[in-house]
């Protein structure tokens, strides 16, 4: 016998009554976290909005789009890093800069390119500070204090290679314009104060 | 949308005891100065598991929520509405990835918490196991219960936990499109013809009593909520979350010429708080604990999704990664 539900794409799936055996899911079955940034306009610094699961970098980009930049919610670029790609500093306590825990100086070895992201308050979200050219993650840690450390503290720092990341391309920016028609999504398209207001009049006239 | 009525009893291995005294006092002096505890900070056992608990309940709902509104979808009336429907659930689903990116930053796998759900071992709101008989159903769903969401919602807004509480951010902006919307469904019923009107009615009295349920049951005052408000993660009570709902939209339901079905339901003006009758809490207990008209389908739909969609993720795995914990 098949489960009867009001929903008839309930009824179509034809689920029967008596309960299958389930399998519980196998680790990864949802697949491994990536962090998204997105660029609300042009001239803004880059901003971490969150994670998505995704099967790969593409697909991890197209649900991004999808969790971070649907409903008008405005956006001009978005980039991808896998979190396994991402190298976190600790966070520091009652307003201590974490570079200046930094002991170490820089390799001054510029084999590869590092892209750095700053916390600036606790509670908030990473932003974009900037590249630095370094040996090793560590290394990037230590040679942004030299090219980015400002006079604001920094809680936490998060350190990934240029090449771990995928991001829009310029040229496809027009995929963030949102249709003008899709007004239904915006609560300013449901005014309805003068249809109560008439409502009311006609029941005390 | 959101249950509200999270349990809030003590959970296993949470001694306050068994925590390290000067860590704590560290902790509860960066809550008091208002600070956001991040993922990676010390925090004790019970503050760990019971948002874990909260959060995970939460996205369990806005999961299992779109599914009475989602029966909706192909039969509501006009094009417009579908479209506004269907953005919504979009909505609701996406609200529960990003619930369930946050609790995974306290230490335990999304792929264990669809587990939990669908062999019943989580809660999620209690609402949701009501079916939805009719369109003005799918209304009330829209206007009332995103509105009760939102009063909880917007209260855990403001709690100590970050990732919770940037979620939360996110998902309110979304909600106020779905209240506006759900209102003007609703008035446009109310509004209507003499079959619209009584349709609309027969909603509100089916789903008062669930409705009043929604925040759960007054919340006697322990030790336990004491300690887990003066963390900010119980941000207010089950009969604040109550009153202040009432306070918001019982008058704009009866502006509508729409009548409750509580004869005792009113505003007490010297107290300023609502007076209602006692909701049916033995009814609440059996729905909640699985004997409720849906939950059987409920639970049924997403084991059926899970169990027919694993091929596809099967084909999609990539068999070289390893779990790496959300960093925020």
């Amino acid at each position: 016998m098949a489960m009867k539900s009001l929903d008839p794409r309930v009824n179509r799936l034809g689920i029967p009554e008596e309960k299958s055996e389930l399998q519980p899911k196998g680790m990864l079955d949802q697949f491994e976290t990536y962090e998204a940034f997105l660029q609300v306009k042009e001239g803004k610094a880059l901003e971490h909005v969150g994670p998505v699961h995704a099967p790969n970098e593409e697909m991890a980009f197209l649900f991004a789009k999808e969790q971070y930049s649907r409903r008008g919610m405005f956006c001009n670029a978005l980039c991808v890093v896998k979190t396994e790609n991402i190298f976190a500093t600790d966070f520091t306590d009652d307003g201590q800069d974490v570079y200046n825990t930094i002991t170490a100086s820089p390799s001054g070895e510029e084999t590869e390119s590092f892209e750095v992201f700053h916390l600036m308050k606790r509670g908030k979200q990473h932003k974009y500070a900037g590249d630095v050219m370094a040996s090793s993650y560590e290394d990037a840690f230590v040679t942004a204090k030299d090219h980015h450390q400002d006079a604001k503290p920094v809680f936490n720092v998060w350190i990934c290679k240029t090449d771990h990341v995928l991001s829009s391309d310029e040229d496809d920016r027009d995929i963030w314009d949102t249709l003008k028609e899709k007004q239904y999504r915006d609560a300013i398209d449901y005014r309805a104060q003068d249809k109560i207001k008439a409502f009311k009049e006609e029941k005390s006239a | 949308m959101y249950g509200g009525g999270n349990t809030f009893e003590a959970l296993k291995g949470t001694a306050l005891a068994d925590e390290d005294p000067v860590k704590l006092a560290e902790f509860e002096a960066r809550i008091n100065r208002g600070e956001k505890i991040e993922p990676t900070d010390w925090m004790p056992q019970l503050y760990r598991k019971q948002l874990i608990r909260m959060i995970e309940q939460h996205a369990h709902s806005e999961i299992i929520g779109a599914l009475p509104e989602g029966t909706w979808i192909t039969r509501a009336p006009g094009f417009k509405r579908k479209l506004a429907l269907m953005a919504k659930v979009q909505d609701e689903v996406g609200h529960a990835q990003l619930l369930y990116s946050a609790a995974e930053t306290l230490g335990k796998s999304r792929e264990q918490m669809i587990d939990d759900l669908i062999t019943g071992k989580s809660k999620y709101s209690n609402i949701f196991n009501y079916p939805a008989f009719t369109w003005a159903d799918s209304c009330f769903i829209s206007w009332l219960v995103d509105a009760g969401a939102i009063v909880n919602q917007i209260a855990n807004s403001k709690g100590s936990y970050g990732p919770y509480c940037r979620a939360l951010e996110r998902i309110c902006a979304e909600e106020s499109f779905h209240l506006k919307y759900g209102h003007h469904c609703v008035i446009h019923m109310a509004t209507g013809t003499k079959k619209q009107r009584e349709m609309m009615q027969d909603a509100i009295t089916r789903w008062w009593p669930p409705m009043m349920h929604f925040f759960g049951p007054s919340d006697k005052i322990s030790v336990h909520s004491e300690i887990l408000m003066r963390w900010k993660v119980k941000m207010a009570s089950n009969d604040a979350c109550r009153q202040q709902f009432l306070d918001m939209y019982v008058p704009k339901i009866w502006e509508l010429g729409l009548t409750i079905p509580d004869e005792n339901l009113k505003k007490n003006t010297e107290t300023g708080e609502w007076e209602f009758s006692e909701p049916d809490w033995a009814e609440f207990k059996r729905v909640i604990n699985g004997d409720g008209p849906c939950n059987a389908e409920r639970l049924a739909v997403r084991r059926t999704a899970e169990e027919r969609g694993r091929w596809v993720r099967k084909a999609l795995l990539a068999p070289k990664t390893k779990y790496v914990t959300p960093l925020a």
